[in-house]
């Protein structure tokens, strides 16, 4: 590989730029069909562009008493983690380096923000900040076990814990999403929780905690802080996409790329009335649901998939 | 405030494409209040024109205040100002705001906004209309260079 075609790629086509317009694109989706839902007209398709270069190009302050080199590290921090486990994923159905475990560095990497985050909350010492700092926290308890848990179905069925390994199995026993759309619905509602969106975005609750633990951020630091939430979004669809959709890329780079688009609209479009139907839960609800329902239900289904 | 010259052109256009707006009220009788919060609504839907309603100054552009500045309110007010991050904008909704309406000479009311921050645009009428404060919003982000 020459140094323009590694340059193209880090930059442009399933690097930066790509994944840059994919995340903001996805977001513009969202809240425009949230907008719709609501019986609305909802925002113009550069919205994204023009909330993210006007926070760039803002000043930046901190309360007095933060610490200011921790505080701009854990933007970036959680961005280039982001990142990395995107590296990983395979977006587009393109090829990327495997290796047997990588499932795991995933999930490690996509769950960092969520510390991070909590990190966050604490270190810009913000009453509402901490308050939404700790919601995120005790969510990230549920849910990360129901997303880990729900996914693991198709570790179990294939027998490799590496991405490759998951989609040659389902080359040979057909998707997944069919035997195991229960899985499925499961790692989905496990994902709305990663991704602090409605009906679960108890952590920066708008009308009780204020922003939670990004009140006291502004500027690029906001700014870094959205696009990572934006990405996650990206990463974390692809991952379920890859998991349960995994043998519908026939060689053909335009088709994959085509099933993949498609997809990806479909459970962004999913994600966006879930958001838009229910009503944000109350961290005890969350928690009650999560570890007295639906952690349960997951664990009887990978007994299942075992037994079988 | 900016320094005109300086700024490129993506960002201005961001700028005026993006202004999210902060409510406070200074002490008025709540009637621009419901005003404003009725832009929101599917009805008006200021987010057409990209107006989102943050709850925290430090992600807001513009500062929204509805009611005459009272005695008590006044170091809040300048606080919550101090924490909005540059460039800024001060937006009098009403007739209190603009110049202390009903209220002025009142012995606890310092009169209008203008009395403590500067203000860039002033939107008249007890209480306003819902168009005028888009109008108002969108008149202010074409001086926004």
């Amino acid at each position: 590989m020459n140094i323009t075609e590694f340059l193209f790629n880090i930059l442009i086509f399933p690097g930066f730029l790509f994944l840059l317009a994919l995340a903001l694109g996805l977001d513009w989706l969202d809240r425009k069909l949230i907008a719709r839902f609501q019986g609305r007209v909802g925002p113009p398709w550069y919205q994204p562009w023009a909330d993210l270069l006007k926070l760039f190009a803002k000043e930046d302050i901190l309360p007095a008493g933060t610490n200011v080199v921790f505080t701009s590290l854990l933007p970036l921090l959680s961005f280039a983690s982001v990142m990395t486990a995107l590296f990983y994923i395979p977006i587009a159905f393109r090829r990327v380096p495997s290796f047997q475990g990588d499932f795991i560095v995933i999930m490690f990497l996509l769950s960092v923000p969520s510390l991070l985050y909590f990190l966050a909350g604490w270190a810009t010492k913000g009453v509402y900040s901490i308050i939404g700092g700790n919601r995120s926290l005790l969510q990230y308890f549920s849910y990360e076990v129901l997303f880990l848990l729900a996914i693991s179905g198709t570790i179990i069925t294939s027998n490799s814990w590496s991405i490759e390994g998951i989609r040659q199995a389902q080359f040979e026993q057909g998707a997944f999403i069919l035997p195991q759309i229960f899985g499925f619905l499961l790692a989905l509602s496990g994902l709305i929780g990663k991704l602090k969106r409605g009906p679960l975005d108890i952590p920066k609750a708008n009308s009780e905690v204020i922003a939670g633990p990004l009140t006291e951020f502004s500027g690029k630091k906001l700014a870094l802080w959205i696009l990572t939430n934006e990405l996650q979004t990206v990463a974390g669809l692809s991952l379920l996409i890859y998991c349960y959709f995994g043998n519908l890329w026939q060689m053909n780079k335009l088709s994959g790329f085509l099933i993949f688009s498609v997809l990806l609209v479909l459970m962004q479009c999913l994600l966006s009335a879930i958001s838009a139907m229910y009503a944000r839960l109350r961290i005890d609800q969350l928690i009650r649901l999560n570890w007295y329902l639906l952690i349960p239900l997951s664990l009887l289904h990978n007994l299942y998939l075992i037994i079988k | 405030m900016i320094n005109k010259s300086k700024t490129p052109k993506i960002i201005s256009w961001a700028r005026k494409k993006s202004p999210w707006i902060l409510h406070f009220n200074t002490g008025g009788c709540n009637g621009c209040d419901i005003e404003i919060l009725s832009l929101l609504t599917p009805y008006y839907d200021v987010e057409r024109f990209g107006i989102l309603k943050e709850s925290t100054p430090r992600h807001a552009d513009i500062l929204v205040c509805t009611g005459p500045v009272t005695r008590q309110v006044k170091t809040r007010l300048l606080r919550i100002y101090n924490q909005m991050p540059a460039p800024k904008w001060v937006l009098a909704v009403g007739s209190c705001s603009c110049s202390g309406g009903v209220f002025s000479g009142s012995y606890n009311i310092l009169g209008g906004i203008d009395q403590v921050l500067p203000v860039d645009m002033y939107i008249t009428g007890c209480p306003c209309r819902p168009e005028a404060i888009i109008d108002g919003i969108i008149k202010l982000l074409e001086e926004v260079k």
